[in-house]
């Protein structure tokens, strides 16, 4: 093992592992992955793992049981930095997405009913960033390729890594595609993390929020807009929580006490 | 300047010819009623019935992303690859002021090699427009051009009257000169004279920019910004389809292969949360509304006083882009003290059920 390189490891929680699969997909550059940064730890691509002490982790998926907990905080302690990768290591993901609990303990009855969990303890699924320090964010459902990439290259060239702070829009805009809120089509283009490309939009479909809320989302407005437009409220509320996780759940509670 | 006349007939064989050994950019369509500046292989897709385009033609001089250059410890690598050598046929009046516009700001100080080498290597030939429901440039007087084209083509019934803007254009005219007649018919020129006439009538937006600087400053602090903010999506499409915006980011892309970085430049947008945050995490504009009394200020206020006329050239864009109405004619209206029907202004009525 080369002492200069960058110690890496990846983990995975609880997801598709879409993220680590996506990662592996880089098959033009794979070689150049493992070359430019010392892999130690990554279960989806080889069995000689070492799990000791990191420069940076790479952690995909949500925290869900109490062993993830655990195993989540001592990555961290093994760990200088921690990139929580993909939507549900970013907001908590789809599974995420009932932020009251009594909802989520009815809904665990609905699918499992009275079982005892032997093995470990199931827990309301959260972001990673609600148990430790995550010092940055890849988001997307799952990465894309590009902006991993520039991510992984930066981390092991030493340049810190950045944030994704523009909404879909303007990417769409760069395609030159028609806004599809001015044809009265939901589109979460306005409130969703760039990085895909506008993909959706530009094959004329709108955009489901799949990179998860962009910083400095206006959730109010679009949210007037589409009911302005005559969208159904519940249908709205759903449409906007589906790939926001745990992110957005203020806003909810704001909307709900305008209701009142 | 010198115009002469070209029968209609005889446009695309023209573009054939004076594109041989060049690149053809022009109008076409995108969806069954947008348009957009493209490369054309075929002139028989160019399609001159638009009334604007999606991306301003700003686009093509620089594009929303592109590699300025390559660095490594040792060297340093110029990519001037967008800069090639193009005809940019079909332009209206609006478009050809923005250029102008940018041709200042990108030679102000400094030149701007990246801006300039593109224009320098790009011919202007414009074409005739007439104003939808959002055209407002007679307001920003830019519904007119009398420099800054090598060609500019008026569409008659049959014909086109062709100004000759440059001694460039002119050798294009002589690359066919049996399709270009030296002597016009007075009903030729009344023609064109009544068809002025009737453009300057289809206006149906105007907008006061007389007026706005002085309201802008008087009205730096009116509670209209914080009305305007709460709706603003943050979305920077106002600013990305804006003619003479011109604010980007670079940003280094470490190679993983190779030693060195490429370094990007994307086109950048003072509406978004991020644009004036700077390194510690403060930012200067957290709030949207203080964001777009920034670029409101700019392109109605500021601009007049360094270049003498708005940074605003009436193209209608940035209405027909913003989802919740926020756009130069609600908002100068609104400045203007007028209650304007924009979803900003519902929303804030609370008249959204």
């Amino acid at each position: 093992m080369n002492k200069d390189k960058v110690k890496i490891g990846i983990y995975e929680l609880t997801g598709c592992a879409g993220d680590a699969l996506l990662i592996l997909d880089c098959e033009n550059e794979l070689l150049d992955i493992f070359k430019a940064a010392d892999i130690q730890s990554f279960s989806m691509a080889k069995s000689d793992n070492i799990d000791g002490n990191l420069d940076v982790v790479l952690v995909e998926g949500s925290v869900s049981t109490e062993r993830e907990v655990e195993e989540l905080k001592d990555i961290r302690k093994r760990s200088q930095l921690v990139v929580a990768i993909g939507l549900c290591a970013t907001v908590g993901g789809i599974q995420a997405r009932f932020t009251n609990p009594k909802e989520w303990e009815k809904n665990f009855k609905k699918v499992y009913g009275d079982v005892k969990m032997e093995h470990t303890p199931p827990l309301q699924s959260k972001p990673i960033d609600d148990y430790v320090k995550v010092d940055y964010y890849l988001p997307g459902c799952p990465i894309g390729k590009e902006q991993f990439l520039h991510l992984f290259t930066r981390i092991v060239k030493g340049a810190p890594p950045e944030k994704y702070p523009r909404p879909v829009c303007v990417t769409c805009k760069f395609k030159e595609n028609d806004c599809l809120l001015n044809r009265d089509i939901l589109c979460l283009g306005p409130l969703t993390a760039d990085g895909c490309g506008a993909a959706c939009i530009s094959h004329n479909l709108p955009c489901v929020g799949c990179w998860g809320p962009v910083e400095g989302a206006n959730l109010t407005s679009e949210y007037y807009l589409l009911k302005e437009k005559g969208f159904d409220v519940e249908y709205i509320k759903k449409k906007m929580a589906n790939y926001s996780g745990t992110k957005i759940a203020e806003f909810f509670e704001k909307i709900k006490e305008e209701k009142k | 300047m010198r115009i002469v006349k070209l029968k209609q007939k005889n446009l695309n064989p023209f573009l054939e010819v004076i594109s041989e050994n060049t690149e053809l950019w022009a109008p076409v369509r995108k969806y069954t009623d947008r348009h957009v500046f493209a490369q054309v292989e075929d002139v028989s897709q160019i399609d001159v019935d638009y009334t604007r385009t999606i991306l301003p033609p700003r686009k093509i001089f620089l594009p929303p992303s592109f590699n300025m250059f390559t660095a490594t410890e040792k060297e340093y690598k110029e990519n001037f690859s967008h800069a090639t050598k193009k005809i940019l046929f079909g332009i209206h009046p609006c478009d050809i002021h923005g250029l102008l516009i940018m041709d200042q700001f990108f030679n102000y100080v400094f030149e701007d090699p990246y801006y300039t080498q593109a224009r320098n290597n790009t011919l202007l030939l414009g074409h005739s427009c007439w104003p939808d429901e959002h055209c407002f440039c007679k307001s920003t007087r830019t519904h007119i051009i009398e420099e800054g084209y090598d060609l500019f083509f008026h569409r008659l019934s049959e014909d086109y009257l062709v100004w000759i803007g440059s001694s460039k254009g002119d050798d294009l005219i002589r690359l066919m000169p049996d399709c270009f007649e030296e002597k016009l018919s007075d009903e030729d020129i009344q023609f064109y004279i009544r068809l002025r006439e009737q453009r300057n009538e289809a206006f149906q937006t105007e907008v006061n920019f007389t007026a706005m600087p002085d309201l802008m400053e008087l009205k730096y602090n009116h509670p209209l910004w914080e009305k305007i903010g709460t709706a603003c999506l943050a979305c920077g499409s106002c600013t990305n389809v804006c003619p003479t915006c011109n604010c980007y980011n670079v940003m280094d892309h470490p190679q993983l292969k190779e030693r060195g970085s490429l370094i990007h430049r994307d086109w950048d947008t003072c509406t978004l949360q991020s644009y004036s945050e700077v390194a510690g995490g403060e930012n200067f504009r957290e709030k949207r509304s203080d964001r777009l009394k920034l670029w409101y200020t700019h392109k109605i206020q500021a601009y007049i006083s360094k270049y003498g006329k708005p940074g605003c050239v009436g193209c209608g864009r940035c209405i027909a882009t913003c989802p919740v109405d926020i756009n130069v004619k609600t908002v100068s209206q609104a400045l203007d003290g007028k209650d304007v029907d924009a979803f900003w202004n519902r929303l804030n009525k609370g008249e959204i059920k």
